[in-house]
């Protein structure tokens, strides 16, 4: 800010001689800051002084400068706004900062970073303007990438988003497809088993085409339960245990079915061979741990002890034979097999009366 | 019991419906039609005017099961069972149907919910919380006062 006092210098700057004698008046011509004068008591302000380096900045001579209002370096792409602020701080007095694009005599734009402070004389009166300018060009421009490559980044990121969330919404959409058709599947296979049990006379074959569905409702049950669960990697196993129970056991009326069931939960891929297991292990109480009226009582137990998971299947008919030893059938059979994929204990305890079955996974297989 | 409640079985896979027909007679009703896409099971449902309706949700024209379901619940008087593997794309109102057995069903399950909603419909009230497989839609849950049952285990 120029004092007061400096307004004296600023008019000898414009004598011919200006410089000569002064060593003030010679640092405003010879420094590398663009810088002018204008005369704020003439019509329309003009340019009185420019020194070399505004010169130099705008292209243009001394002789095509001095008498024209400064607005001449605006140009087409010059922000109205900035160049109404300019005008507004000017008609005021006051002094101003602005970025304003400018035009250089060859058309060449740049980023003018514009100071105008008003110089008052002695009596206050506003005399001269004095504006100094920077080409800030260069930052501008890297501001303006900046911003652009913030843009693009986020154009990037929205695009990216919108597409992760198309291939998730057809992901879903090709699961419920998936899931619909393996349920109507299985809905098929247990209907044709059931229309071939309703034309088989032969006890032997019926029995056989049962222990059939009974195996594949059971696999038809894991399915339901996995796509009805929010989580499609694990299964609750005393959910499963509660359906399975409830829906054979409105076949045996005579039986009472105590279930103590605490909530576990396992690695959906082991879901199918454990509830096939369940289910013959169900299958095999119902079969021999009932009286000869098919009456009884079943308990169901599904618990965690020890680190291991533990399902307990235990009846109340004749139990094992005396010798502990006898040969499993196809059903049993099954559940060996499946317990070693599983790497779970399969053991039969007598449990005077009865037999308790008892499956033990462990908790991390 | 009186005359035996009529059902009309709305499914288009073939196996399935003939199955459910045994299930619907064991239930103690009788079969009075079968139709395999909704034009036809609207229809005949304005003609036998039948006690429950099965309905499919994928029929042969599509997935018009919905759709052809409110129309029965609607205008036709059929109280409306759904029985379909898409449990989760069924309207929160169930279009009007009493619940919905979700596919794979057991056999036993059907007969179990079919002896269910009869005792329901005969009483006007339900005596037990619905059985396993069968979800009631809200509306005929606090129809027959299932709300005010004990909670069983």
């Amino acid at each position: 800010m120029i004092e007061r006092r400096d307004t004296f210098r600023a008019d000898s700057l414009l004598t011919p001689r200006a410089g000569i004698d002064d060593p003030f008046a010679a640092a405003v011509h010879a420094t590398r800051m663009s810088m002018i004068i204008a005369d704020a008591q003439a019509p329309d302000m003009p340019i009185v002084f420019a020194n070399d380096a505004f010169l130099a900045l705008s292209g243009y001579a001394r002789d095509e400068v001095l008498g024209r209002n400064c607005r001449f370096l605006q140009g087409p792409d010059t922000d109205p706004e900035m160049a109404r602020r300019l005008a507004q701080a000017v008609v005021e007095g006051a002094p101003i900062n602005v970025d304003i694009l400018n035009y250089s005599k060859d058309g060449k734009p740049f980023w003018n970073a514009l100071q105008i402070s008003p110089v008052r004389n002695a009596e206050g009166l506003l005399v001269y303007y004095i504006g100094s300018q920077i080409d800030v060009t260069a930052r501008k421009n890297a501001e303006d990438r900046l911003v652009r490559d913030r843009e693009g980044l986020v154009t990037v990121a929205t695009e990216q988003t919108r597409a992760a969330e198309q291939a998730l919404a057809e992901r879903t959409a090709l699961l419920h497809e998936v899931d619909h058709r393996v349920k109507n599947n299985l809905q098929l296979i247990g209907s044709l088993l059931v229309l071939q049990t309703r034309r088989t006379e032969d006890l032997q074959t019926r029995i056989a085409l049962e222990s059939m569905l009974s195996r594949v409702s059971a696999i038809a049950t894991v399915h339901r339960r996995l796509f009805q669960s929010r989580d499609l990697e694990r299964f609750d196993v005393a959910a499963f245990v509660r359906d399975l129970v409830g829906d054979v056991s409105s076949s045996h009326d005579k039986v009472a079915i105590d279930l103590d069931l605490q909530s576990i939960e396992i690695d959906a891929a082991q879901a199918a061979p454990l509830a096939l297991a369940v289910n013959e292990l169900l299958d095999n109480a119902f079969a021999h741990g009932l009286n000869e009226r098919r009456a009884g009582k079943l308990s169901v137990r599904v618990q965690r002890q020890n680190g291991h998971y533990l399902i307990a299947i235990c009846d109340g008919g004749p139990g094992l034979p005396p010798s502990g030893q006898f040969e499993p059938g196809f059903g049993l059979t099954i559940v060996g097999l499946l317990a070693q994929q599983l790497r779970a204990e399969l053991r039969f305890e007598p449990t005077n009366p009865g037999v308790r079955a008892i499956l033990e996974l462990p908790v991390n297989a | 019991m009186s005359n035996p409640l009529s059902v009309l079985i709305v499914e288009d896979e073939a196996l399935l419906a003939v199955e459910l027909g045994f299930l619907v007679r064991e239930a103690g009703c009788v079969e009075v039609g079968h139709a395999a896409d909704s034009a036809v099971a609207v229809q005949m449902a304005a003609q036998l005017k039948p006690d429950i309706a099965l309905v499919d949700v994928h029929l042969a024209d599509g997935p018009t099961g919905v759709d052809a379901a409110r129309e029965i619940a609607a205008h036709h008087g059929a109280m409306v069972l759904f029985m379909t593997a898409n449990v989760k794309r069924l309207p929160e109102d169930l279009a009007g149907a009493c619940g919905v057995i979700g596919k794979p069903y057991t056999d036993r399950a059907v007969r179990r919910a079919l002896i269910y909603l009869v005792g329901c419909l005969e009483r006007g009230c339900a005596d037990t919380h619905p059985p396993p497989g069968l979800t009631l839609s809200d509306s005929h849950a606090a129809r027959w006062g299932v709300h005010h049952l004990e909670k069983t285990a």
